[in-house]
């Protein structure tokens, strides 16, 4: 989708339309743009990078507040138009899809006239834009889609896949950041096509598995990350975590504690919702300089509680931070999912059922009046508004828990 | 120069004694599991050794733990040295049996001479080692050595492993001017056992305390190649202290609370069958071939006149054994982790047993049908089949 927060938030209000708008929070706050219009990003603005430079960069730009209800709804609308082309759908974000095609001629006709009818048929059921790309594997379909936008089509014949990527900067690579970009320069290659003078041994003595991703992926393969199961395959979440960063940089053990709360307590919530059990608990500290460490625990048996959860979390945290020094964000992540352990607890079952109960009633209450209804004592003062981010839990598409 | 630093530089700049192979050999052997094995700490792999009158004073210690140990020798020269304790060990048993001379030299080297054999190892200053805590003087309370024994033998099994819950990874011993209780779980099994009518000197009221697991360990071997009757046990706030013959062990105390065992003792398991422990076990050692790697589970069925054993994994495919009982009530179907089931009928040594049930979500009881001096209940947490 082309510039999807942006455009939805035009649809609630035309007269965002054709201004440099940003999404994500307002210019004095912390945190990030979740979006930019395309009227913004001529001015350097781009997703991922710290509001208050946004603003500086594009003082007139308008921000506005992320949605995240909104963007799923359409994200919804979105997901139904794709699976009346393919019953192969694979939504890889809130914005972003992939189709398998193959086998789809007799229905759609060729390839090219599909996508137009994609194209057309998105455009009018939910008035908005989306680029598309089309190509033998996801990779190719992802770049060219990038290439294609706004509001375009493009189609890499198969075949020409190498071709097509060999003058593209290696930063339009699906997986490669500023960090690889770096270590790919120190080598010499600056474009697609430079990689493919190495050999793949080289690369993966370098680089090692993921260098051996990078060589097929310079050839236009799906290699390695995410790109490993079929088309619409249900490869569910590896891990489940919420993170905040505070407006202003705090060492207030009791702030602290709260927001760890409030955490541990979003993130035991979709563990219930998903059906999820788990085993490593992670604890993720920003300090105000920007020194981030991570410290995780894995417990005994896997959990779904959110007290189970901050017990964790709290004594990572006492073990690691620095006492009185200044918190610039925390996170919390859940990951190693298994099942529930089979065998009974003699001391903790008691306790653990009447938990599970509780916190079953406050689930039920959060889907009627809110996440913010209800909340355990701890976790009361470290209420936050939810940042809004692309790849949200209930994908549509994604299977739902029995 | 002040007078202790002259002493202490005579004492860490001579010693030599002359100790028979066998002698020494066993207190080494019988000192060795405390020595800590991946310390970072390099003078803990060390015994102190500490020679006076005509004796030597073995000492190794892992800062949790700590056993002192002496044995006769001839001293030629009074003092102290330290040296590496595992390679000490295996060299030792390496040796003829004969007169072994030890003797420090300079730079903490020590030199060991048997017969034509001469080794020269390298030792730590003396001055590094840890300064142990002393026996109390006072307080100090005897219990018999084969009830002790006996006691860690039907319960240290089930100390957790897991360091997760700190309180779970010792036992908890009861004493009271009349009996003994010892009680371990690790949240899914509980093991108590209780010993009346033996007098306990020095007892007063109700004294309890957790005694960590590695010294459960080591006051098992301890007690094992004992042949005193009765052990000493003292406490001060950090201490525990077991005296076993002319050995002392002494271990960092566990402090918090252990959980409220009483409260999940079962007190209405109605569906009770007898069974031969030798038979169960081999019955369930049989199954538990075929049972699932991971969860070990096993299925009990209790049906009338039988109880019905099973175990199946989608590897290995499915097994049961049948046993004759005197049942005639409700059928019941419940799952146990096999080890748990074996761990008990190991520690009870065959015999008659008694197996509880109320039903399959809550806790099985097991124990031997004959109380005799002691009480013994084994406690298990089912698992989900």
């Amino acid at each position: 989708m082309d510039a999807f927060f942006v455009s939805v938030e035009e649809l609630f209000d035309p007269s965002l339309k054709g201004k440099a708008v940003v999404v994500g929070g307002q210019r004095d706050e912390r945190g990030v743009v979740a979006a930019a219009s395309y009227e913004a990003r001529k001015y350097g603005v781009h997703s991922a990078m710290p509001l208050r430079t946004a603003a500086k960069l594009c003082p007139h730009a308008i921000f506005v507040d992320g949605h995240r209800h909104r963007y799923l709804e359409y994200s919804e609308k979105v997901h139904g138009v794709l699976t009346t082309f393919s019953p192969l759908v694979e939504m890889a974000s809130i914005d972003e899809a992939y189709l398998d095609m193959t086998g789809t001629e007799r229905l759609h006709g060729p390839a090219l006239s599909a996508a137009h009818r994609l194209h057309h048929k998105i455009k009018s059921e939910t008035q908005l834009n989306c680029s598309i790309g089309m190509g033998s594997s996801r990779l190719v379909a992802k770049v060219a889609s990038a290439k294609a936008k706004p509001h375009g089509i493009l189609w890499v014949i198969p075949g020409q896949e190498a071709r097509f990527l060999a003058p593209l900067d290696v930063r339009d690579i699906p997986g490669v950041g500023k960090v690889t970009e770096q270590s790919l320069l120190k080598l010499g290659i600056q474009r697609v096509g430079d990689l493919s003078r190495f050999d793949d041994e080289f690369l993966e003595e370098h680089f090692g598995k993921w260098g051996l991703a990078l060589a097929g992926k310079s050839r236009g393969e799906d290699a390695g990350g995410w790109f490993v199961n079929e088309v619409g395959a249900d490869i569910g979440a590896k891990s489940i975590s919420h993170e905040h960063t505070y407006n202003q940089d705090t060492a207030d053990v009791d702030q602290l504690e709260s927001t760890l709360m409030r955490l541990s307590e979003m993130v035991g919530r979709r563990l219930r919702e998903q059906g999820l059990h788990a085993r490593t608990i992670q604890l993720k500290l920003r300090y105000k300089d920007f020194t981030t460490i991570t410290r995780a625990h894995c417990l005994p048996a896997p959990t779904q509680l959110d007290t189970e959860i901050f017990e964790q979390i709290r004594s990572l945290f006492h073990k690691n931070w620095r006492k009185g020094a200044q918190v610039r964000l925390l996170g919390v992540h859940a990951a190693s999912f298994e099942n529930p352990n089979s065998q009974g607890n003699l001391l903790e079952d008691g306790r653990r059922k009447r938990w599970q109960q509780a916190l079953s009633a406050a689930d039920h209450l959060r889907d009627k009046f809110g996440e913010s209804s209800v909340s355990l004592a701890t976790g009361l003062g470290g209420t936050f508004r939810e940042r809004t981010h692309e790849n949200p839990v209930g994908l549509p598409g994604k299977k739902k828990p029995a | 120069m002040p007078v202790e630093a002259i002493a202490s530089a005579v004492g860490t700049t001579t010693m030599e004694i002359t100790v028979s192979k066998f002698e020494l050999l066993r207190e080494l052997t019988a000192t060795q599991g405390v020595v800590e094995r991946k310390t970072t700490i390099p003078i803990l792999s060390n015994y102190l050794f500490e020679a006076a009158g005509d004796k030597l004073s073995l000492t190794a210690t892992d800062l949790d733990l700590s056993l002192r140990t002496s044995c006769a020798v001839k001293v030629k020269k009074e003092g102290s040295c330290t040296i590496p304790a595992r390679k000490l060990h295996d060299y030792v048993k390496l040796l003829p049996d004969a007169d072994i001379t030890i003797k420090l030299l300079e730079n903490h080297w020590v030199s060991i001479r048997c017969g034509r054999s001469n080794t020269k190892m390298v030792g730590m200053a003396k001055s590094n080692f840890p300064s142990l805590p002393t026996f109390p003087t006072a307080g100090v309370m005897k219990i018999p050595a084969q009830v002790l024994r006996s006691m860690i033998a039907k319960t240290g099994f089930a100390i957790a492993s897991e360091e997760s819950r700190y309180t779970l990874n010792g036992a908890l011993m009861v004493l009271k001017p009349e009996s003994i209780t010892m009680v371990a779980t690790d949240g899914h099994r509980l093991s108590h056992i209780e010993r009346a009518g033996t007098k306990f000197d020095g007892v007063s009221g109700e004294m309890k305390t957790l005694v960590p697991k590695k010294a459960m360990d080591e006051l098992k071997s301890l007690l094992d190649s004992t042949d005193a009757e009765e052990i000493e046990f003292a406490k001060d706030e950090s201490t525990l202290y077991f005296r076993i013959g002319n050995r002392l062990l002494t271990s960092r105390q566990l402090t918090g609370q252990f959980p409220n065992f009483e409260a999940v003792l079962p007190k209405d398991n109605t569906k009770s069958i007898a069974v031969h422990g030798d038979e169960l076990g081999q019955a369930i050692s049989r199954v538990a071939q075929f049972a699932d790697e991971r969860s070990r589970a096993v299925k009990m069925r209790l049906e009338k006149g039988e109880l019905k054993l099973s175990a199946s994994s989608t590897e290995m495919g499915e097994s049961e054994d049948t046993i004759e009982i005197d049942y005639q009530g409700e059928l019941l179907a419940i799952g146990f982790n096999a080890q748990y089931l074996l761990d008990f009928l190991k520690a009870t040594g065959g015999g008659e047993i008694k197996l509880e049930f109320k039903d399959s979500q809550s806790a099985g009881q097991m124990r031997p049908a004959e109380g005799e001096e002691y009480k013994y209940r084994y406690i298990v947490m089912p698992m989900r089949i």
